[in-house]
């Protein structure tokens, strides 16, 4: 019936764009639905934890700048964790590309070892296992390291797809026109993985910011999860410590969701 | 006239698979060559021989003076081989154009990393030779944005502003649609006109009637005609190349 009350046309309308807006408007209805489902999952969650479940709201009010002051350290973390592992990840998809046995066997060796344990262990081998044999890392680049060395074993899959997705015509070209492998590699190869390889290691920063939580567990570096343990723990406010911080994440992570699809719709755009 | 490709005893093996067999051949400067046969004879293979984009097993290859052994290695090979690129240029049939550089950029490119020619005097060159295959308006456009027939054409240009000695083609239209075709080989036709020595593999008989001084034809790795384009056309010697002729008069009905 409403599809044949629609006051501005005139003309009658054919049945592809009949068809065409019934599915419009289908499209608009589900987004609509999603919508109020959020909203209403959303007010129930506060509902909870303003009546049933009793939190401290003064805590809140006076803990909430400390907590918030970790914020900038989980995202440096991150971002000096996902440069390293992006190098590290680079040099092992290059690596697994090699004829050369040795650096081959390097590249899959790190991978296999890193991917063989888990990332939990590895940030206390960094903070706890090595000053045993002398060597005492700084805090924060304890972390870097092992969130870096975890997460390039996983990214140098991406950007081994990276490399394989350039057509080896493109290699071709450019060896006719004389350049040398290095020239190739850096002028025609990695230009091309690379931005290939931008999407997905957006989606690796923001799982990365996440994993950083682990990292508190040393201790050293004082970062949002170690706050907000910090002050739940030291007055048995753990629960609105918690979700504090795990608010903290989430607005987090959404934002950053959000930049990272600005950024793949400007890429795919200027996709040539 | 002097060659500027020789080709003595060629031989290349992929693995146990024997493609081309001693292959010896001539051409001299300015000639247009039309390299012809069934799929799987051997044409590409012999074409990427010429520059190297194969390493032939046995025999060598010549080009403007440079000599290379083939199956060599080491520093000094290479650097031959390096030469002999650089006397060459290449176009292939799937454009093989940078994805992430503008028309210009793709034509300058080899100049300006491989010779170390001053950007100003490249893209000097590099708008001379797009305007010549009539793109110089897209010059700014990225591949993406081009049609086949128009990618093919700055792929020649790219090609010619390395100021090769000889041009290597290799089915330069085979991958565009037909109404695309014509632009190309037009294109080709002015290339040679101008003088350029010209290796075309093609299954555009036209091209080689009109175009071509010499067509060579292969089968099973080996040349087993070499002639005039009319006396090729009118009375071939083997009757492979007429079976082959034949195919493709009935493909062109
Ligand atoms: N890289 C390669 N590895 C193995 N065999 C190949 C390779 N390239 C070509 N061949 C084989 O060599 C023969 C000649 O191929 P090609 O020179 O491409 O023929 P044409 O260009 O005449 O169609 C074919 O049998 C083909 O399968
Ligand atoms: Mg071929």
């Amino acid at each position: 019936m409403s599809l044949f009350s629609n006051k501005d046309s005139d003309a009658p309308k054919s049945q592809a764009e009949l068809l065409f807006e019934a599915q419009k408007r289908k499209e608009r209805l589900f987004r609509t639905n999603v919508a109020i489902t959020w909203g209403i999952l959303l007010f129930f969650l506060v509902y909870l934890f303003s009546g049933p479940i009793d939190v401290d709201t003064q805590f809140i009010r006076d803990n909430m700048l400390f907590i918030a002051g970790g914020l900038g350290e989980t995202i440096r973390i991150s971002i000096l964790s996902i440069i390293f592992a992006t190098l590290l990840a680079l040099f092992a998809a290059l690596g697994r590309l090699s004829t050369i046995p040795p650096i081959y066997a390097l590249s899959t060796f790190y991978v296999s070892l890193i991917r063989g344990t888990p990332l939990y262990l590895q940030i206390m081998f960094f903070f706890l296992a090595l000053p045993q044999v002398g060597i005492r890392l700084p805090g924060l680049w304890a972390g870097v390291i092992a969130l870096g060395l975890n997460y390039g074993a996983y990214m140098s899959e991406i950007f081994r797809a990276g490399l394989a997705s350039v057509g080896k015509g493109q290699r071709e070209a450019a060896m006719a026109l004389g350049m040398t492998p290095t020239q190739t590699l850096k002028r025609i190869i990695l230009p091309q993985a690379l931005r290939f390889a931008i999407p997905p290691t957006g989606n690796e920063f923001i799982a990365m910011t996440k994993d950083s939580a682990l990292v508190s567990a040393t201790g050293f570096v004082h970062e949002l999860m170690w706050r907000s343990v910090k002050v739940g723990r030291a007055q048995f406010h753990n629960l609105e410590a918690l979700i504090m911080a795990a608010i903290f994440y989430w607005v987090m992570t959404i934002i950053l969701s959000y930049l990272q699809n600005i950024l793949e719709t400007r890429l795919a755009k200027g996709d040539r | 006239m002097v060659p500027i490709v020789k080709i003595s005893n060629l031989d290349k093996y992929f693995g146990h698979l024997h493609v081309l067999k001693n292959i010896t051949l001539e051409i001299p400067q300015r000639q247009v060559v039309c390299l012809i046969g069934r799929s799987g004879s051997g044409k590409s293979t012999l074409l990427r021989c010429i520059n190297f984009l194969e390493e032939p097993s046995h025999g060598s290859i010549e080009v403007d003076g440079v000599k290379v052994e083939g199956g060599e290695k080491g520093a000094q090979h290479r650097q031959l081989v390096h030469d002999v690129r650089l006397k060459t240029g290449m176009v292939f049939q799937e454009f093989n154009l940078f994805p992430h550089m503008s028309v210009l950029e793709n034509v300058i490119e080899g100049p300006v990393i491989v010779k170390g020619m001053d950007r100003k005097k490249a893209i000097e060159l590099a708008e001379q030779n797009l305007d010549s295959v009539g793109l110089l308006f897209k010059k700014d456009e990225y591949p993406m944005r081009l049609s086949g027939g128009q990618k093919q054409r700055v792929a020649i240009a790219r090609a010619l502003t390395m100021e090769p000695r000889v041009m290597l083609f290799d089915e330069p239209t085979s991958a565009l649609d037909p109404e695309l075709i014509g632009e190309v080989m037009n294109v080709m036709k002015k290339i040679a006109k101008e003088g350029m020595t010209m290796v075309v593999v093609t299954h555009e008989m036209g091209f080689a009637k009109d175009v071509a001084d010499r067509v060579l034809v292969m089968a099973e790795g080996e040349l087993i005609e070499d002639a005039k384009p009319a006396d090729l056309f009118s009375n071939p010697k083997d009757p492979r190349t007429k079976a082959l002729i034949d195919r493709y008069r009935n493909d062109d009905n």
